[in-house]
């Protein structure tokens, strides 16, 4: 689920990296310092997730795990993604350059949205925990492909087709990402629960940026 | 010496030329033999044309495979991550001193 170059109309082009430069600066002045070693893990984890392949039928799909990342670093994970998908066009060729803004708003946007929601709904019990986990996990693909429905729609594509196509074709991811995701959250809960400290609530102290 | 190599060569130069007239009528088949080759020559095309559609084949599946991200470029990524935050994190330690 990437977009490629040239398939976005310039203005969209534009304004997308410049609202993914705006969030990217906004993410990377909520960091503290203390976060950045927790940051380093996740963008790697999120960069090479892309290469575990699920098979579907004759295509196969890979993982994106937008909503694991948004979960464990909340209003950080739009910098971890902008540097992940950056990474990836660069050594994968996945999506292109100039297309870099609207993927990072189509993976970034629900990243921050599930990691809201994690931190929201995430109560104190750690199967609690586990489970709005795995659901924020599995609905960050979803609302990725959503997203991409939307960028696309400015192309002259059909929002519902390409909505029910990008839907359709991820359905084994997040069912995936919802057990990899339920799986981890689980595990840290067990044996580092000030990982999943609420990230988006704690007041804005030492950030660097 | 050297006339008598001269001679020498120049002998067995006229021994080939002369020979050849006879060797090569004897060599040239008769009508049937021209057929037989052609039916040979004819198998021999198609089996080097399935040959060359087979490797055409593994080229394609070959530059498919190049495309596809391999251990360095994975490891190269990692090494990016780590290396940028580990530069992010050090700024931030020299304002904490400062």
């Amino acid at each position: 689920m990437h977009i490629s170059d040239g398939v976005l109309p310039l203005s969209v082009t534009v304004g997308s990296y410049v609202a993914g430069a705006a969030l990217a600066a906004w993410s990377a002045r909520r960091t503290r310092n203390e976060e950045l070693p927790k940051l380093a893990v996740m963008t790697a984890a999120f960069f090479v997730a892309s290469l575990v392949h699920v098979p579907f039928g004759p295509t196969s799909v890979h993982l994106l795990i937008p909503g694991l990342t948004g979960a464990l670093l909340g209003s950080s994970a739009f910098l971890s993604i902008g540097l992940g998908l950056l990474l990836q066009s660069f050594l994968f060729q996945f999506g292109g350059l100039t297309a870099l803004g609207a993927n990072a708003l189509m993976m970034g946007l629900p990243a921050l949205m599930c990691g809201w929601f994690f931190q929201r709904y995430k109560g104190h019990t750690r199967v609690r925990q586990a489970v709005v986990g795995g659901v924020a996990g599995a609905s960050g693909s979803a609302l990725a492909a959503i997203f991409l429905a939307i960028l696309l729609v400015t192309g002259g594509e059909d929002f519902f087709g390409v909505a029910k196509i990008a839907l359709l074709a991820h359905v084994p991811v997040f069912i995936i990402e919802g057990i990899v995701s339920a799986f981890t959250i689980g595990f840290l809960a067990r044996v580092k629960p000030e990982l999943l400290k609420p990230l988006f609530m704690r007041p804005q102290k030492g950030s660097h940026g | 010496m050297k006339v008598s190599q001269k001679a020498l060569i120049v002998g067995i130069l006229w021994v080939c030329l002369a020979g050849l007239p006879g060797i090569l009528p004897a060599q040239t088949p008769p009508e049937e033999g021209f057929r037989e080759i052609a039916t040979l020559l004819k198998e021999q095309n198609n089996k080097l044309s399935g040959d060359l559609r087979r490797i055409q084949r593994e080229i394609a599946a070959l530059r498919a495979d190049l495309d596809k991200p391999g251990f360095k470029e994975v490891f190269a990524g990692i090494g990016y991550i780590f290396g940028l935050f580990g530069v992010a994190a050090f700024v931030a330690s020299r304002r904490k001193e400062k």
